[in-house]
């Protein structure tokens, strides 16, 4: 038990990563927290769906069309919505909610609801580790997030984009003087982080069906993972979704399941109170405070 | 000349006379009926789907005889999403209110989703004297209310199953497989919400306590819950037999697959809302044989060949559509529903409100679910006969796809079949 325990504990905190990689790699660089991420993440799923099932197309394509999207949606929300708000931090919070309600209720709006969409899974088997049997979805959603994670690392740092992106996160003023033209780089940053949302729909889908109200878990799993481990620390993520992927199932098994939902926000009050910036969040205005 | 225009005017009145007779006919005002339901939930949009159906059907048969006229019916809805996490029971109210101030519908039907807000609703229908069926929200506790003061109430009636009856059937399971299979262990897993927790607790009471099964695990999961791993570890461990859900979250889905997935050696015997429709199969990649669901009422995505009307419901449904019903819960309840109205309305002769309760409440109808006539607490009367009462209906999904019903006997067409690597314990 203890064993099986684990090996669900490792794949639950890397599925809250993947949920939580998106919205952080786009407030670490351009300061923008996305709210309508957690309706990319559906709106990628729901592409996918639409074009397998309506149009025809082969499910890695549905796939990688579907990212592609999802991400260009992101650059078009930033070039005309969020770029016009940015940097008053409550307006560019309400104009990015309310993109993502808008993109859910009209999902519901289309009839978008029913047990009919649902990914098919990648390969259809289950194999005993420690014990337990897990299914090769999960396993290839391990295998998914740390090729990503080494993807994003190698992008951040050895790319020109990755350069400016990084620039930009360090210090924008200085930035701007060397030539780095932040709001494309911020609308690159919405973008990608887009896109990261509907690789990590692409992979966690399958293991159940597409429902409008997942938008909002995706979003207050994000959110948690991200204030845990510090808004805009890569590392603080990775960290935060370890202790509140491990604290989920441990709690689940050893206490009792309802206590879960809990955890996250037991975990965000704490973080809150000892170190408001997150474990590894550098926000010393945040910091000053206590 | 002047024989011409003779001509032409003879015709010209025949014309208006023609058009006068027909427009008597359907001059009438026609009748509103209103549908006050979470429209974005599968079951608020397949009901509401059901109700245009039965409407035009009944429309094209003339409408109804209100005295010496016909009528035509005419369908009001508004989306009050009480079934939404986080929308506040007044809010749902309000919409309640509104679609009975603007559109002054003669009657309501399928209603809220949520006991909470029916059970706050029925002051409004009381105070605005709207008679009322409600085909979703579950709760016995409406039915205390009712006959609490049955004057005030009186216009509120229940044609789909409730939580008692809900409880019955899963009983009725559970003896089954502890009669045919020696199962005796079982592992109850619950959504954390007022009617299952209520359905859970009861059988766990009414039934196991008393015949001595050993109950291995209980677990009650918040709405949104995505990951049971952590319980189908527990059923391994611990030898459950049975593992008992009882949900009507679209996650409860992952269950399935997991079930499926981490291979436990367990029946899986409940009410999980994704396995009701036939799209499940589809849905779960062909991974769910041996899964026993009940749905709520026979014709709710299930028909059954013991009742023709069924088969021919869900028959219609999916040719006016394009698609099977997919909601194990409502669609057969609001389909009787208006019909049951409709009759209310001819055998009173008026819409006047008390008049059409009256009626409603003689109701002694043979449709889709079986027989349908209402007890004191103003609920549809389920039995195991569909001709005695009206019926649910649970099955099993084969291993090629197929839905046997299992249970009530009267509608049976097979026997539950034990998944493979679950041997019988007898």
């Amino acid at each position: 038990m203890f064993a099986g325990t684990v090996v669900y504990a490792v794949i639950n905190s890397v599925i809250l990563l993947l949920m939580a990689i998106g919205f952080n790699l786009t407030f670490g660089i351009s300061g923008v927290s996305n709210f309508a991420y957690g309706a990319l993440y559906i709106l990628a799923a729901f592409s996918t769906w639409m074009l397998m099932n309506l149009i025809g197309v082969p499910y890695f394509a549905s796939a990688i069309l579907s990212i592609l999207f999802t991400a260009l949606i992101g650059a078009l929300m930033y070039r005309f919505i969020i770029m016009r708000v940015r940097g008053q931090v409550l307006s560019e919070v309400i104009a990015t909610f309310g993109i993502g309600l808008a993109i859910l209720e009209f999902f519901r709006y289309l009839g978008f609801v029913g047990i009919e969409y649902s990914l098919p899974v990648f390969v259809d088997h289950s194999f005993l580790i420690a014990g337990t049997y897990v299914d090769m979805q999960r396993i290839l959603i391990l295998v998914a997030s740390v090729v990503l994670i080494a993807l994003l690392w190698v992008f951040i740092h050895h790319t020109s984009i990755g350069l400016a992106f990084r620039g930009i996160a360090q210090d924008e003023r200085t930035a701007l003087t060397f030539g780095v033209d932040s709001d494309y780089i911020a609308m690159l940053s919405v973008a990608i982080g887009a896109g990261l949302a509907a690789i990590a729909a692409t992979v966690i889908v399958p293991l159940g069906t597409i429902s409008i109200e997942k938008g909002y878990d995706v979003l207050l799993n994000a959110l948690a993972v991200c204030i845990i481990g510090g808004l805009g620390s890569t590392g603080g993520v990775v960290v935060a979704s370890l202790f509140v992927g491990f604290a989920q199932r441990f709690t689940d098994t050893y206490m009792g399941s309802h206590y879960t939902m809990i955890v996250s926000l037991v975990a965000i009050l704490l973080v809150l109170v000892v170190k408001p910036s997150g474990l590894f969040g550098k926000q010393k205005e945040l910091e000053e405070r206590i | 000349m002047k024989k011409h225009l003779g001509t032409f005017g003879l015709l010209l009145s025949l014309l208006v006379i023609c058009t006068g007779l027909a427009g008597g006919a359907y001059g009438a005002d026609p009748i509103v009926i209103g549908v006050p339901t979470s429209t974005g939930f599968l079951e608020g949009r397949e009901g509401l789907a059901i109700v245009h159906m039965a409407v035009e059907e009944i429309n094209a048969k003339g409408g109804v005889k209100v005295g010496p006229e016909r009528r035509k019916l005419v369908v009001e809805s508004i989306d009050i999403r009480d079934a939404a996490p986080g929308v506040p029971v007044p809010e749902a109210l309000l919409g309640l209110e509104k679609i009975i101030l603007e559109k002054k519908p003669t009657a309501l039907l399928i209603g809220p989703f949520r006991s909470e807000a029916l059970l706050a609703g029925m002051d409004i229908i009381a105070k605005y004297k709207v008679p009322m069926i409600g085909t979703i929200a579950m709760t016995p506790a409406s039915e205390e209310k009712i006959k609490s003061d049955p004057e005030k109430y009186k216009y509120i009636f229940r044609t789909c199953l409730n939580a008692r009856y809900l409880v019955r059937y899963l009983i009725g399971i559970m003896a089954y497989v502890n009669e045919e299979f020696g199962f005796d262990r079982v592992y109850i897993m619950n959504q954390d919400v007022a009617w299952a927790r209520a359905t859970a607790d009861l059988i766990k009471k009414n039934y196991f306590a008393e015949k001595g099964w050993t109950v291995v695990g209980h677990e009650a999961y918040p709405t949104g819950t995505s990951d049971f791993s952590s319980a189908l570890m527990k059923i391994r461990a611990g030898g459950a037999q049975v593992i008992l859900p009882i949900f009507d979250m679209p996650q409860s889905g992952i269950l399935v697959k997991q079930w499926n997935a981490m291979r436990v050696p367990a029946l899986l015997a409940g009410f999980i809302s994704p396995l009701a429709g036939p799209g499940a199969w589809r849905t779960f990649d062909g991974k769910i044989g041996g899964a026993v669901n009940c749905n709520f009422e026979l014709g709710s995505a299930i028909a059954s060949q013991k009742v023709p009307q069924s088969v021919d419901f869900y028959a219609s449904y999916a040719e006016k559509f394009g698609r099977p019903m997919e909601a194990g819960h409502g669609p057969a309840p609001t389909y009787e529903a208006v019909y049951i109205l409709a009759e209310a309305i001819e055998r009173a002769g008026t819409l006047d409100p008390d008049a059409i309760v009256a009626e409603i409440k003689k109701t002694d109808r043979v449709g889709v679910m079986g027989r349908i006539r209402f007890d004191e607490g103003h609920q549809a009367i389920f039995g195991m006969d569909p001709n005695e009462a009206a019926v649910a209906c649970v099955f099993q999904w084969s291993e090629q796809g197929d839905r046997i019903n299992v249970y009530p006997e009267s509608i049976a067409d097979g026997k539950i079949m034990l998944p493979p690597g679950l041997k019988s314990a007898k």
